[in-house]
């Protein structure tokens, strides 16, 4: 069944109701943030909330800006597409808790509590004395983060789309918002619902934000942070229920062999022959050869229109299903699909697999390095493992969305026990993930060419066959939740770069604090704006964008900031070229990508490492061989930062 | 990390926080270091070869066995160790107070003692 069909009759409006409370209830949180503010000093409160998270706030806010919408649409689908190989993919979040708020946490929230810095960049610039240092830190800040907003709204949006998609009183509202921007050059060509939806989500999250502050970011994050684990939890039982046991559904996975994707033409028959014909995307179609044999069994990837002069429609995206016991269950028994009346599919041209197709390559499903459809190594290479082993632990400390939290917790207890909150929270949720979407692999088969929203059709499908469809709507919007969290802290971290790094710092330090409230109001409120109007024509290679990110965030400021708390000796030569040198390595992977790969976003791969690993490797080497070859940092500079503090 | 310059002066003159905060930093990149030496390499060898028919996958309540001995046992030991991490081994750390607007005024004294000393000239 076409998943657009499956959530149009799971969703009916509880997905509206439960997309309307939970904006009702941001806004709550907002409005009480706000109040906070007017009580303790406005720069600390508004962009670190005056370092008094306790444990909850600091544990949730902290998982779930680091979950973003990835961690329930793009893991499901590669969970769908490649399976139980995923686990190791993932594996390394086993110990990312206790890595990415230890390693850092406790240092730099004191150092940060020393010098009285509210930035990264201010913890930069104040521990090497250096406004140039922290101007570098700002611009790469927002020249990476700027890109990953706009991916980051678009990725809400799409969510948010999904969410209300067929849900009738969104449909008519797009459907006039739609005649009311036809006439708007710049909105022409875009699709009123999605534009609907990127109004809806981005004002929002730019009014709370710019509201509430760091406060009503974190707050929200510990309801996001719930919705994500409420979500997860309802759907593990039931997915494990309908497939009959997880032993049976990795069983099945055995037996499973990667699709064939191709092209076919479809050709109008019978009582179509007449008048426009649409073949929705995700119509199961059959070819069958003969009595006794196995048909072939096909599903659409993109929309058909046959209009009324013409009688096919050529070159339609498709994809096969090739294992003999899915044919056998989907076109008889209960589990059987309908197939789409009007229409033959002739001519297909199907191309296997390029890793997973082989009868020497079989289980490729249950075992490594999973199949994939261009790569003839496979999905997860034992170099790629190494590298994302590397990558969830490792470059996960080097963000500065990260390190912003860990300079707010109120003291050393709340750290301790939020890891260990975090640490439960990550288990129960990437464990079951992986447990979940292994298990829609066996009841939803045939979406691979939509996978992306494996995570919505799954939640339909089991609460439906649960009998409780009304429960899609609290489930699909985990993701939501996840992606919500992320862009608050992403605006408010570029906002807080303008503000404080750039203009307090730099322009005017005796800034009176009306003036940096209302700098900071309008800073929040103008950076979401843009980062909207760039989301309404956002680039392509959505996903991309966000590895591309967050790897070279952490290529450019795990090291110098390792370094700047841990080592007395390092000096500001060497902490700067660090920082160029983790960008410059991790960019040039990226540019030789476009000449050998023919693609910016396939990035060369030396020695098969992911351009992360080569760009830490060099930053780290920078700065130690530069200090080394330079001058020790001032005394002065090395005994406030390291040296016990007189009583005084 | 320790450097040249530290071996010259005595761990004594160190902050007590920053010197608990390297111990336990160490402490963590090793734990990541096992993790990684033992996930990856354990998965690649019992997890990385196909199937002799479909109906050899061994597992382990159902899930794959170099998964579960290769991911979530691991994972369920390093939430163990996590937790004995966290309230047994992690120094309790006073963390001092907050100097708010610290690195401002140093900012305001540059600008002012710049200003002065472009005045004498």
């Amino acid at each position: 069944m076409n998943s657009s069909v499956i959530l149009a009759e799971g969703q009916s409006n509880a997905a509206l109701l439960t997309f309307l409370f939970y904006t009702l209830a941001v806004f709550g949180l907002a409005a009480v943030s706000n109040a906070l503010l007017k009580s303790k000093s406005f720069l600390s409160e508004y962009f670190l909330g005056s370092r008094s998270l306790g444990v909850w706030a600091f544990a949730l806010t902290f998982a779930a800006t680091s979950s973003s919408g990835g961690s329930f649409t793009g893991f499901p689908s590669k969970i769908y597409m490649h399976g139980w190989v995923l686990a190791l993919w993932i594996g390394s979040y086993m110990v990312v808790p206790i890595c990415t708020m230890g390693l850092l946490g406790k240092r730099l929230n004191q150092v940060a509590r020393i010098s009285g810095s509210i930035t990264v960049p201010d913890v930069i610039r104040d521990r090497f004395q250096s406004p140039a240092f922290g101007l570098l830190a700002v611009m790469l800040i927002v020249f990476f983060m700027s890109f990953n907003l706009v991916a980051q709204f678009k990725a809400g949006s799409l969510i948010l789309n999904t969410l209300l998609l067929d849900v009738e009183p969104f449909q008519n509202s797009a459907e006039t918002f739609g005649r009311f921007t036809e006439g708007i050059t710049y909105l022409q060509g875009v699709d009123s619902q999605y534009l609907l939806c990127l109004l809806t989500f981005g004002v929002a999250v730019i009014v709370y934000t710019t509201y509430g502050g760091f406060h009503a970011v974190v707050w929200t994050d510990v309801l996001q942070g719930v919705v994500m684990i409420i979500g997860v939890l309802i759907l593990l039982p039931l997915a494990l229920s309908q497939v009959g046991g997880l032993e049976q559904a990795t069983r099945q996975m055995a037996n499973m062999t990667p699709p064939k994707n191709g092209t076919a033409n479809l050709v109008r028959y019978g009582l179509s022959s007449t008048g426009r014909l649409v073949v929705p995307s995700g119509t199961w179609l059959q070819i069958t050869d003969g009595e006794g044999d196995l048909p072939r069994l096909f599903r659409t990837a993109q929309e058909a229109v046959i209009s009324e002069s013409e009688t096919q429609a050529n070159d339609i995206k498709i994809l096969e299903i090739t294992t003999p016991e899915e044919i056998r269950r989907l076109t008889g028994g209960e589990s059987a699909v309908e197939f789409f009346e009007g229409v033959n599919l002739v001519q297909p041209s199907m191309t296997p697999y390029a890793y997973g197709a082989d009868a020497e390559q079989r289980g490729s499903y249950v075992t490594g390095p999973g199949p994939s459809p261009t790569d003839a190594v496979g999905f997860l290479p034992l170099s790629l493992a190494f590298s994302f082993f590397f990558m969830w632990a490792i470059s996960g400390s080097g963000q500065p969305s990260n390190m912003v939290r860990l300079m707010a917790f109120r003291n050393t207890s709340t750290l301790r026990r939020a890891i260990f909150t975090v640490a439960i929270y990550y288990s129960a949720i990437y464990l079951s993930l992986v447990i979940i979407f292994c298990c829609a692999r066996v009841l939803l088969p045939g979406m691979d060419a939509e996978s992306d929203r494996i995570m919505p059709a799954m939640a339909v499908h089991l609460t439906t066959g649960a009998g409780m469809p009304w429960l899609a709507g609290l489930l699909v919007a985990a993701p939501f939740a996840a992606v919500m969290s992320t862009v608050d802290s992403f605006l408010l971290m570029i906002s807080s770069a303008l503000v404080r790094d750039i203009y307090q710092r730099n322009l005017n330090p005796q800034a009176s604090e009306k003036t940096l409230r209302r700098m900071s109001y309008l800073c929040t409120l103008i950076v979401g704006t843009v980062a909207m109007v760039g989301a309404v024509n956002p680039p392509q290679f959505l996903q991309d964008i966000i590895v591309y990110v967050g790897s070279g965030l952490a290529a450019c400021f795990l090291a110098p900031m390792v370094f700047a708390l841990y080592w007395p000796r390092a000096n500001l030569p060497g902490c700067m070229s660090g920082m160029l040198a983790g960008f410059g390595a991790h960019l040039s992977m990226y540019v030789a990508g476009a000449f050998v790969n023919e693609s910016f976003f396939r990035p060369y791969r030396l020695l098969n490492f992911d351009p992360i690993i080569i760009g830490l490797c060099t930053s780290f080497l920078a700065v130690f061989v530069v200090t080394k070859m330079t001058p020790p940092p001032p005394r002065h500079l090395v005994e406030k930062y390291f040296h016990k503090q007189s009583s005084s | 990390m320790s450097s040249g310059e530290s071996t010259e002066v005595d761990d004594a003159v160190y902050d007590p926080i920053f010197l608990n905060s390297r111990r336990e930093a160490l402490v963590i990149f090793s734990v990541w270091a096992v993790a990684l030496v033992w996930a990856v390499p354990y998965c690649y060898f019992n997890g990385y070869s196909a199937l002799s028919d479909s109906s050899s996958v061994e597992t382990v309540w159902g899930i794959p066995s170099w998964v579960f001995w290769g991911i979530f046992a691991p994972w369920l030991i390093a939430d163990i160790f996590t937790t004995w991490f966290c309230f047994c081994y992690m120094a309790d750390d006073e963390l001092g107070e907050a100097h708010e607007g610290a690195d401002i005024a140093e900012d305001i004294a540059a600008s002012t003692a710049a200003e002065a000393e472009g005045d004498d000239e």
